[in-house]
């Protein structure tokens, strides 16, 4: 379904003018439905990679397509989710849900009827008109991610979404995200810092090299389908794990 | 909560009553301080009799007028200049000279160009209080996050959309302190443009009883003028947090 092919992205520093290569002719495929998390050492590009897929960065060059097409702009199949919430702090949490769609001029009846199964989805009910800051971390990502389902996107595009969280209510958000993924059968393409939450929610985790990033490796995890919390415990999620972090290792240094 | 606004009031009282003393035993002589309950019998007298009701409303006219023409162009000139940096390059120098200079240096030339009416009043008041609403409102769009914009981009907002959408209700918290700012320097501006050069108004009024030495009116001119700046900020303010109410911090600025 999405296609990168020979992807680089050079930035230019603002001072100095020194070129940087973030990214260098990165190749990878994510399948129809997939769930694809991308882990690597800080600053490897893999932030920028996911900008890209959403339109929101241009490649220097290569080729980057949905369905075939080209990624030209931002589109509203493809939704993003960032690790800082970025809701709009005047709008209630029902007018940050149904801010897609109410660009599209679809009526505010419609928006609430449309919204509805997002809201219950995200364990959202009861706080519609609650303003973001009344609300807790865990629960204003809650709202960006019901607000990027609003749009009914093909692909989630995700940025360490549960980087600011705690351990815990990090916990519940990725099998709230399970739920979701498998209910709305969207592609996601998760990028995230931790290997085990990597591994827990995916069905394939790519390894970015350091700059300039290159796909390094990629390991397809054949754990059931729904995933549970003890499943951390398994031998085989250990041997992932382990090997994984192995990898990320000698990148880093 | 009572007792709270009981000691609000404590200081005022306090220093009411310190004044009272000392003016009804003749320690300085009346035409130096008035005794405070005799300013209010002539404030009373100055209301019954139509004046105050009349320069206020010239007064307020002035400052409303100069008010709103600098919030008019002070905005849509900060969201030009926002939205271009060709815009920008171009007013910048400009509003970087004369911003610094004090409104007073100009009041000569206005006097000169336009006259001693209301025109150049008018448009003191707009020299005082149009630099505070453009570098606010510059300040507010300039300010808006831009992972948040990528936020709004990536949902399908268009340009226009990422203005009206985005944008403005981002910065609306710093236009709104510009405004506020504002009202208090646009009655600083008015009274002393009204002292310098006019035969209405309550500056005028106040620099009237001066020149007669009738201390008694110059506070009682002085009591409306501060009731006024002290309403007009209250206003400003319950404005403030009905348009932001759901801005967690309210309390922007200090007073001026």
């Amino acid at each position: 379904m999405i296609d990168a092919t020979n992807i680089s992205k050079v930035f230019n520093g603002r001072k100095d003018r020194k070129e940087t290569l973030a990214i260098s002719n990165l190749t990878m495929s994510v399948k129809r439905n997939e769930f694809v998390s991308i882990v690597g050492p800080s600053g490897c590009g893999k932030s920028t990679f996911l900008l890209m897929l959403a339109g929101l960065e241009k490649p220097t060059s290569g080729n980057l397509t949905i369905e075939g097409a080209p990624i030209l702009g931002p589109g509203v199949q493809r939704s993003i989710v960032f690790q800082e919430y970025l809701l709009f702090p005047w709008r209630t949490v029902q007018g940050n849900i149904e801010f897609g769609p109410r660009l599209r001029k679809v009526s505010k009846d419609d928006c609430l009827a449309d919204t509805r199964d997002f809201i219950e989805l995200m364990g959202l009910t009861g706080f519609e008109h609650c303003y973001p800051h009344e609300l807790s971390g865990g629960m204003q990502q809650r709202v960006a991610i019901a607000r990027a389902l609003a749009n009914k996107p093909e692909v989630l595009l995700m940025d360490e979404p549960f980087g600011a969280l705690d351990a815990l209510t990090r916990e519940s958000m990725q099998m709230e995200l399970q739920k979701i993924w498998l209910q709305t059968q969207c592609t996601v393409l998760f990028v995230t810092h931790s290997i085990s939450e990597a591994i827990f929610l995916s069905d394939r985790v790519v390894v970015m090299s350091k700059r300039p990033a290159i796909v390094k490796e990629e390991l397809k995890i054949a754990l059931d389908r729904p995933r549970q919390r003890d499943m951390h415990m398994t031998r085989q999620f250990r041997e992932y794990e382990a090997y994984l972090k192995n990898i990320v290792w000698e990148e880093v240094n | 909560m009572n007792q709270i606004k009981f000691r609000k009031f404590l200081s005022p009282i306090l220093i009411l009553l310190i004044w009272q003393t000392i003016a009804i035993n003749g320690i300085v002589p009346t035409w130096f301080l008035p005794v405070p309950t005799e300013v209010m019998k002539t404030l009373f007298g100055m209301i019954m009799s139509g004046e105050v009701p009349h320069h206020t409303l010239i007064s307020l006219g002035r400052a409303f007028s100069g008010y709103l023409l600098a919030a008019v162009v002070g905005i849509l000139l900060g969201l030009l200049i926002a939205w271009s940096t060709i815009i920008e390059d171009f007013f910048d120098p400009l509003i970087e000279l004369i911003r610094p200079l004090s409104t007073f240096a100009l009041i000569p030339i206005f006097f000169l160009w336009f006259g001693i009416g209301n025109t150049s009043k008018i448009l003191i008041i707009f020299k005082s209080c149009f630099f505070p609403i453009i570098i606010n409102t510059i300040a507010g769009i300039k300010g808006v996050d831009a992972k948040l914009i990528m936020a709004a981009q990536s949902l399908g907002a268009n340009g226009f959309q990422l203005w009206t959408r985005v944008l403005l209700p981002s910065a609306m918290p710093m236009i709104i302190t510009g405004l506020r700012i504002s009202t208090a320097i646009a009655m600083m501006a008015l009274v002393g443009v009204e002292m310098l050069s006019s035969d209405s108004g309550l500056g005028f009024l106040v620099i009237d009883a001066q020149r007669t030495f009738d201390t008694e009116r110059v506070f009682a001119g002085i009591g409306v003028l501060s009731i006024i700046g002290f309403s007009l900020d209250k206003l400003a303010r319950y404005i403030q947090s009905k348009a932001l109410s759901w801005h967690s911090e309210t309390s922007l600025g200090g007073g001026m």
